[in-house]
């Protein structure tokens, strides 16, 4: 993979992560919702898998999406925004923990609070750039556990029917909250379900953002040339709670710990300066401009404006 | 003026808007070569191509919900439910994707989606084919619930319905798809949420809308021959409601009787009369009366269904119990 490439993928890893490190400060300090689900240890499914995408392509992100959502261009300042409840937030102000950003010129469609929900969406928008002529693609993503709704079904089998350039993001990680996967898919692995439904599945090691990179951009081709939708399933796992404050007692520490040895943000890094990609000070000194730039987007967020009770009529009908 | 079936003005209205805008698309469940299960899309897929008019598979879900999806993405769904009652099986995709995606993604976005759905009694369709299910959907803050009863307004409120930047359940009953009236010619726009005062009168309002509108028509004229002047009002949809032009009626008459084919038991006429009571209690001089179908699901044998969906003697009997007072 081109230099360049690998680079990017490890500062948008560190915007993510980043980003993430300064909101769990903001939920400490008790300025937002500990509800926030944590994208700790899937950073390389997002953004080998969103990297892969333009600007003017479409994304339905999931409840644990903001490294999606960061991934895909979302102004960081409008993210934090969100979280703090400002007016300067993509929602105006509407929510806090977990919210429903969007970003619609980077193609940020938003999220299902129903999970699941998104399938069906992500199959009207593969409908309409279909219906535009146009060579975009949608990317949804969303769990092993929400492949088990009817929607998927019902989504799968139209983006397959009709070759809709979609591309199915499943982030494997093992727990539906509590559930285990193996208590609750009727196969092995999500992708096994990708042949009923005649497309590619294919399995990806989700701590390895390259493997997810080059698995994504053989099927945004696929879907750009007009072959129709692929099923990517994203080996990953979070190292953090379901949610902030989660006691976490279905699995062990051990199985975390087992985990913790292949992340990301630690195993990349390891292995771009093994071959020789970047030195440790390439390293030192995008983290320190991430950093920066973060915590300016911070800054800018937390001189936002709350919103007044007006808000709250505000926008339900055009 | 042309006199045409209700069925007749849908297709019209589909057919104008599908040649005014290329952002128009239909689809649903048998909707393209064979015209729908009730007709409704009859050579449009012959006049405006495969492209524009499609089937789908029997996924409601993806039918609404990629109405949604197609709807945020620049273009003006309009899909079909092949019965309303199906709202049931979709109902994540109304109630929370068409409804909500534009207010909690910070109106960022537009939904002009138009979910059509033939409602209502007709012909022994059953306990699951005959639901008028309006009120389910009237707390969905977001959506317009329309209700056309008449062959004017099924096409001026439809052309409304898909010009509109908003999410529309456009209820059409199926039990009046063959009734015909006068439709204007021409450009023919009908104001969505804004009732139809169908006769005026003065001493008792029956709002009502759909079969019931027609039931309180036949029974105004009845009553009309004793003396008795009754005022119909079809509020053309239950979302938004026209509050105002019935309580002015209401402040008028200081009677109200409210008549539709759903339960009464969660029923609009439930949040009618609540309105009424809340803002022009003192204009009653009697207790408002409801005339609706009765709770209980519609059995096929249409022997029966009669007894189930409420009709002219039903509306006059509702009508002398508030007047009685």
């Amino acid at each position: 993979m081109e230099i360049d490439t690998q680079l990017s993928l490890m500062r948008e890893m560190l915007r993510v992560n980043l980003w993430e490190e300064r909101l769990f400060r903001l939920i400490e300090e008790g300025r937002t919702s500990g509800f926030y689900h944590a994208g700790r240890g899937q950073e390389a499914a997002a953004v080998g898998a969103v990297s892969a995408l333009r600007s003017d392509d479409y994304l339905l992100y999931n409840h644990r999406g903001m490294g999606q959502a960061i991934a895909k261009g979302v102004p960081l300042d409008r993210l934090f925004g969100d979280f703090l409840g400002m007016t300067e937030g993509t929602t105006g102000g509407l929510g806090a923990g977990i919210v429903h950003i969007a970003w619609p010129e980077v193609g940020v469609l938003g999220q299902s609070g129903t999970l699941g929900g998104a399938f069906v969406l992500a199959a009207g928008a593969g409908l309409s750039i279909r219906y535009r002529e146009t060579d975009q693609v949608v990317m949804c993503f969303f769990g092993e556990g929400a492949s088990n709704r009817g929607t998927w079904h019902e989504a799968a089998n139209a983006a397959s029917l009709w070759k809709l350039p979609v591309i199915w993001l499943c982030e494997n990680n093992g727990y539906s909250i509590s559930v285990p996967a193996s208590s609750a898919l009727s196969t092995p692995q999500v992708a096994d379900r990708a042949s009923a439904y005649g497309m590619p599945g294919v399995v990806v090691d989700g701590m390895d953002p390259i493997a997810v990179r080059e698995a994504t951009d053989a099927a945004v081709a696929r879907a750009r040339a007009g072959e129709g939708p692929t099923l990517i399933e994203v080996m990953t796992y979070r190292l953090r709670g379901h949610y902030e404050g989660d006691p976490e007692t279905y699995r062990s520490r051990e199985e975390v710990d087992q985990w913790r040895l292949r992340d990301p943000l630690i195993t990349f890094p390891e292995r771009l300066l093994a071959s020789g990609v970047a030195t440790q000070d390439d390293l030192d000194r995008m983290k320190a401009e991430v950093f920066e730039e973060i915590q300016a987007a911070a800054e800018v967020a937390l001189r936002g404006t709350p919103p007044g009770a007006d808000r709250v009529m505000q926008g339900l009908y055009a | 003026m042309a006199v045409m079936s209700y069925a007749r003005a849908l297709r019209e209205a589909l057919a104008e808007e599908l040649e005014r805008d290329d952002s128009v698309f239909v689809m649903g469940q048998d909707v393209g070569a064979y015209g729908g299960a009730f007709g409704i899309t009859k050579g449009l897929q012959d006049r405006f191509g495969e492209r524009r008019v499609f089937d789908t598979p029997i996924s409601e879900t993806l039918i609404v919900g990629g109405g949604v999806g197609a709807a945020i993405t620049g273009l003006r769904p309009v899909v079909e439910l092949q019965y309303a009652d199906f709202v049931s099986i979709a109902m994540d995709e109304i109630y929370n994707k068409a409804a909500k995606w534009r207010y909690m993604h910070g109106g960022l976005f537009t939904v002009p989606l138009v979910i059509r759905a033939p409602e209502g009694a007709a012909n022994g369709g059953g306990p699951e084919h005959s639901q008028s299910p309006e009120a389910m959907l009237m707390s969905a803050a977001g959506l317009h619930v329309v209700t056309p009863s008449t062959p004017a307004d099924a096409k001026g409120l439809l052309k409304s319905a898909i010009r509109s930047n908003n999410p529309v359940l456009f209820l059409e009953h199926k039990g009046l798809y063959g009734l015909k009236g006068e439709v204007p010619e021409g450009e023919h726009l009908v104001e969505i949420g804004k009732a139809n005062v169908v006769r005026a009168g003065t001493h008792v309002t029956v709002v009502a809308w759909t079969t019931l509108m027609h039931r309180a028509l036949e029974a105004a004229e009845q009553l009309a021959a004793e003396g008795i002047s009754v005022e119909v009002i079809d509020p053309r949809g239950v979302n938004p409601l026209d509050s105002e032009t019935i309580l002015e009626s209401v402040r008028r008459t200081g009677r109200l009787v409210i008549a539709h084919e759903a339960p009464k038991t969660g029923g609009a006429g439930g949040e009618v009369a609540a309105i009424v009571a809340e803002q022009a209690i003192d204009y009653l001089a009697a207790p408002i009366v409801r005339v609706a179908g009765a709770d209980v699901p519609i059995p096929q044998n249409t022997a029966l269904e009669r007894f189930v969906i409420p009709g002219t003697p039903e509306v006059v009997a509702g009508i002398r119990t508030v007047l009685s007072v």
